[in-house]
């Protein structure tokens, strides 16, 4: 009786876990459901996933095709080489997910008689990141994400096929895809690793080959014979012999150009591997490329001896031409004049101009904290622009506005402005919530007041950035300090200059009407350009570190708020409310402080309507298939360049003559620090955003003006 | 004042001396001049770039086997192109770098019918069997485009259009480099896009 019942319950739970094995077995049978595979007659070609965590919102998920090819047949490389065409993906996404691009793993040389390629045989998989954002909705019925993959490639072996396949795929949102793990795991590993570029790397054209210098490289390596592969394509002749050696640690090469090359790029980014390990490294490329079309061939010497000429100094790049130092120099004071005019600046000067109607027969006074704001301005600006030349020179590639790409500082200006905007709003005056001793300083010591307002101003001056300026910079991080610190200093110079002049003149001070009432209100309605700064800062952040990041940051700013209220009261009520507003901000601090610095996930590269997202070596691909490339190099903490974005370039009969034209529109967020765009920026002679480039092939790059207007951009298109 | 006097006289000297003439047997770059050569015609003549001087000379390498090649053949490209650019006085000639040992190997009377029934217009189609021909060109694909101008420069070396794909369909979306070359050519300016990158099946040359 006993054993019967048992083995019944035996039998049911063995039954039950067969029947919940079935399902299981149905979907191994199927793999990864009918359309994931295509079959040539010389490849096998699969898409995989790999969802370990799930497909939901906020994940990465990846895919990836996996082409097995018949033996001696390849398909092609990033760069294909002599001949060929690399393997193109074209996803069909559902709203919310969006594809990267390929992480190519390391290829092969292969040779075919007097040429060569640069491909793979035998198995590979081309993995893809899918970035999933929170707008994505799996179907009702279906908990899946359905990627669909139109896809072509060149498969040669002495003869070459074009083909291509459509592949679909449904990744489960809430379960684990994790089966070709291993696959991918591999794919990873093939795949070069990114290398800094040290000091000691460089590329430089040298008559008719390029001048390798690479630092970085695996200890292992050194001593040791390494494959060259470049991602651009038509520069080097891939076919012949080239030379490379060592320098202690430094590896060096020469490579010749191709004779009959067609692409010029700023950067190159070039993979070294040793034993099927990779090292990825871009390079700005130094030099003039070699007239393409011109009468003569230009030698070294020449190269030389023009670089060495007069209004030389340092050529910049293939791109747009340098301009003078004392050129540099009116531009830079002409655009800290401008500066003052621009809405990060305005209201610090406005209520610096107040400071004037409250003593306004104290001309001594006046004049003085003149001086005390033009020194707060000139050492700030001095300050900054050393710790830029400071950092580059150790091999940080930086641009102007480089503090603003840390969300820590953009946290840190947000909750000084709205303590700014609060004080002149009155909810407290500094003598209320600062140790007494302290707070008397700012009346009895007026010059200091003055003095770290003019820094203050430098400070919510740097995202700006006005015409005539990006050009300054961008010469002024190429000249020898001394001069470079000139250029800033001519900066600092235009900006305090306004305020200076208004000190020294009476007239300005006998203008302003008796103090009075009126005094005030201005005083506090100065509060609110200073809380729309904050506003714009905590977008800025948002851009940086997500909505996660903007959402700490405000809480904190009602605590500081809250805070500074609450000290600014008396007595009993000043204790309590004190106490518990800085109980509050520490414990918000504590636990959402992290959230404001942790930088999010980079934004999706989705295009934004016509805009595809910029990469390094893209314009060279683009300008290749003989399109013009327009290019917006942007940032969140720009103000100019989303005022550009909101109206120049948003002009639909621009956009339309663009679309006519066949301009390819590419956009290089420079929100966070990104040594490539940096590396791009510098070859152009800039260091800041924004700049507005026209490339066509074959002609020096167009570059426009920082305020942007739609018939600058027709007359460049005009010339094209 | 010295010092820039000096600098510019050392400029001087060194664009005299930079000046380099491409020595014989590298391959041109564009602006320079055309490797000269003489080649057996499908129907047997022996055709030289020579005979040839004062008029404007396209050069296409050509492999019916390869399906780029196909892709402009198939769609009337090519004939047309040859077609609007013989009509203005151009030399067209298709040349044939294949070697023997080649699957895609065609002998000089199956290419002549060849392109007798796609109605090409090429004034010769020419065969360069060990291939020293492409090889002075530096030609690697097919297609693989040349121009060579009145006085034996070459002024044009790339594709024969700006979209590198085996798709018909982007050939009237791609812009055609050699009907715009010739036309700018002709008309006395220089190429603007001078060299492009060509795009094909690799040329089976004799290793």
């Amino acid at each position: 009786m006993h054993l019967s019942s048992r083995f019944t319950r035996v039998l049911a739970s063995l039954s039950l876990l067969a029947a919940g094995l079935l399902p299981l077995a149905a979907s191994a049978q199927f793999g990864n459901g009918p359309g994931a595979v295509v079959r040539t007659e010389q490849v096998r070609a699969e898409l995989l996933a790999h969802a370990p965590d799930g497909a939901g919102p906020g994940q990465t998920v990846w895919v990836g095709l996996q082409i097995r090819h018949k033996p001696e047949w390849h398909t092609y490389w990033k760069n294909a080489g002599d001949s060929g065409l690399p393997t193109q993906l074209q996803w069909t996404l559902p709203a919310g997910v969006s594809a990267g691009e390929i992480q190519w793993p390391l290829p092969q040389k292969i040779r075919i008689g007097t040429l060569a390629n640069y491909g793979y045989e035998g198995t590979v998989l081309l993995p893809v990141a899918l970035t999933i954002g929170p707008d994505f909705k799996p179907g009702l019925l279906s908990d899946t994400l359905e990627v669909k993959l139109a896809a072509s490639w060149l498969v040669c072996k002495t003869e070459c096929i074009p083909e291509d396949g459509e592949f679909a795929l449904k990744i489960p949102v809430r379960s684990s895809t994790a089966g070709q793990g291993a696959q991918f795991d591999a794919a990873w590993r093939a795949a070069p690793v990114d290398l800094a570029a040290g000091a000691a790397s460089s590329l430089r054209i040298e008559g008719a080959a390029l001048a390798l210098s690479v630092q970085g490289l695996p200890a292992g390596w050194q001593g040791r014979k390494l494959e060259f592969f470049p991602e651009s394509p038509e520069v080097i002749e891939t076919a012949a012999d080239w030379q490379q050696g060592w320098d202690g640690a430094v590896w060096t090469a020469r490579i010749p150009l191709s004779p009959q090359r067609s692409n010029s790029p700023a950067l190159m980014p070039v993979v070294l591997a040793l034993d099927g390990q990779g090292q990825r490294i871009a390079l700005p490329v130094n030099g003039n490329w070699p007239q393409a079309g011109g009468a003569v061939q230009v030698s070294t010497a020449l190269q030389t001896a023009l670089a060495a000429g007069p209004g030389g100094g340092r050529l910049a790049g293939a791109a747009a031409p340098s301009i003078g130092f004392w050129a540099a120099l009116l531009g830079a004071l002409i655009g800290g004049l401008i500066l003052n005019l621009m809405p990060c600046v305005l209201p610090v000067l406005a209520i610096k101009v107040l400071g004037f109607a409250r003593h306004a027969d104290d001309r001594r006074a006046h004049r003085i904290n003149g001086i005390a704001y033009t020194a707060g301005v000139l050492l700030s600006v001095m300050a900054l622009g050393l710790l830029m030349l400071s950092l580059r020179s150790a091999g940080e590639s930086l641009g102007w506005g480089f503090q603003l790409q840390n969300p820590a500082v953009v946290a840190g200006l947000a909750l000084l402005f709205t303590l700014i905007g609060l004080n002149l709003a009155g909810v407290f005056q500094f003598r209320q919530v600062l140790p007494s001793s302290l707070a008397g300083f700012q009346p009895r010591h007026p010059v200091v007041d003055a003095f770290f307002t003019g820094v203050l101003a430098v400070a919510i001056a740097s995202p700006c950035t006005a015409p005539f300026m990006g050009a300054s910079l961008g010469l002024a991080v190429a000249l020898p300090p001394l001069q470079a610190m000139a250029v800033f200093a001519m900066l600092g110079a235009g900006l305090a200059l306004p305020y200076l002049a208004a000190s020294f003149i009476p007239a300005v001070a006998r203008a302003l009407p008796r103090p009075g009432a009126w005094m005030d209100t201005l005083k506090t309605f100065m509060a609110f350009p200073m809380f729309a700064t904050v506003a714009w800062l905590v977008w800025v952040l948002g851009q940086q570190s997500g909505i996660n990041g903007a959402g700490a940051l405000l809480a904190l700013l009602v605590a500081v708020a809250f805070a500074s209220w609450a000290l600014a009261q008396h007595g009993r009520a000043r204790w309590v409310t004190g106490t518990v507003s800085l109980a509050v901000l520490l414990v918000l601090g504590w636990t959402f402080g992290p959230a404001v610095t942790r930088q999010a996930p980079l934004a999706q590269q989705q295009a934004d309507g016509q805009w595809q997202a910029w990469a390094p070596g893209k314009v060279e691909q683009i300008m290749a298939g003989g399109q013009p490339v327009f290019v917006d190099f942007t940032a969140a903490w720009c103000v100019t360049c989303q005022y550009n974005k909101q109206t120049t370039l948003n002009d639909p009969q621009l956009m339309a003559e663009m679309a006519t034209r066949k301009v390819a529109l590419l956009r290089a967020d420079w929100t966070r620090r990104d040594p490539a765009i940096s590396a791009a920026l510098q070859q152009l002679g800039r260091s800041g955003v924004p700049v507005y480039v026209l490339y066509q092939d074959g002609r020096a790059p167009q570059v426009l003006s920082e305020i942007l207007s739609v018939k600058d951009v027709r007359a460049a298109l005009a010339r094209l | 004042m010295m010092m820039t006097k000096r600098r510019a006289l050392i400029a001087g000297a060194a664009l005299l001396a930079g000046l380099s003439v491409n020595p014989a047997g590298a391959v041109p770059a564009v602006g320079q001049p055309a490797p000269g050569f003489s080649l057996t015609s499908t129907d047997g003549k022996t055709v030289r770039l020579a005979d040839f001087q004062g008029r404007h000379v396209v050069l296409e390498w050509v492999n019916p086997g390869c399906p780029y090649v196909r892709k402009h053949y198939n769609s009337a490209n090519m004939q047309g192109t040859q077609k609007e650019v013989t009509t203005q006085g151009v030399v067209w000639l298709a040349v044939n770098s294949t070697e023997n040992a080649s699957a895609d190997y065609l002998a000089p009377a199956e290419l002549g019918r060849w392109m007798q029934t796609q109605q090409a217009a090429a004034t010769h189609t020419l065969l360069d069997e060990d291939g020293s021909v492409g090889k002075a060109y530096g030609a690697r694909t097919t297609p693989h485009m040349y121009i060579v101008d009145p006085k034996g420069v070459l002024v044009y070396a790339g594709g024969i259009d700006s979209i590198p794909s085996a798709r018909a369909g982007d050939i009237q979306t791609a812009v055609n480099y050699i009907k715009q070359g010739v036309r700018e050519s002709l008309a006395g300016q220089p190429i603007r896009a001078a060299s492009t990158r060509p795009y094909g099946c690799a040329i089976k040359y004799k290793s």
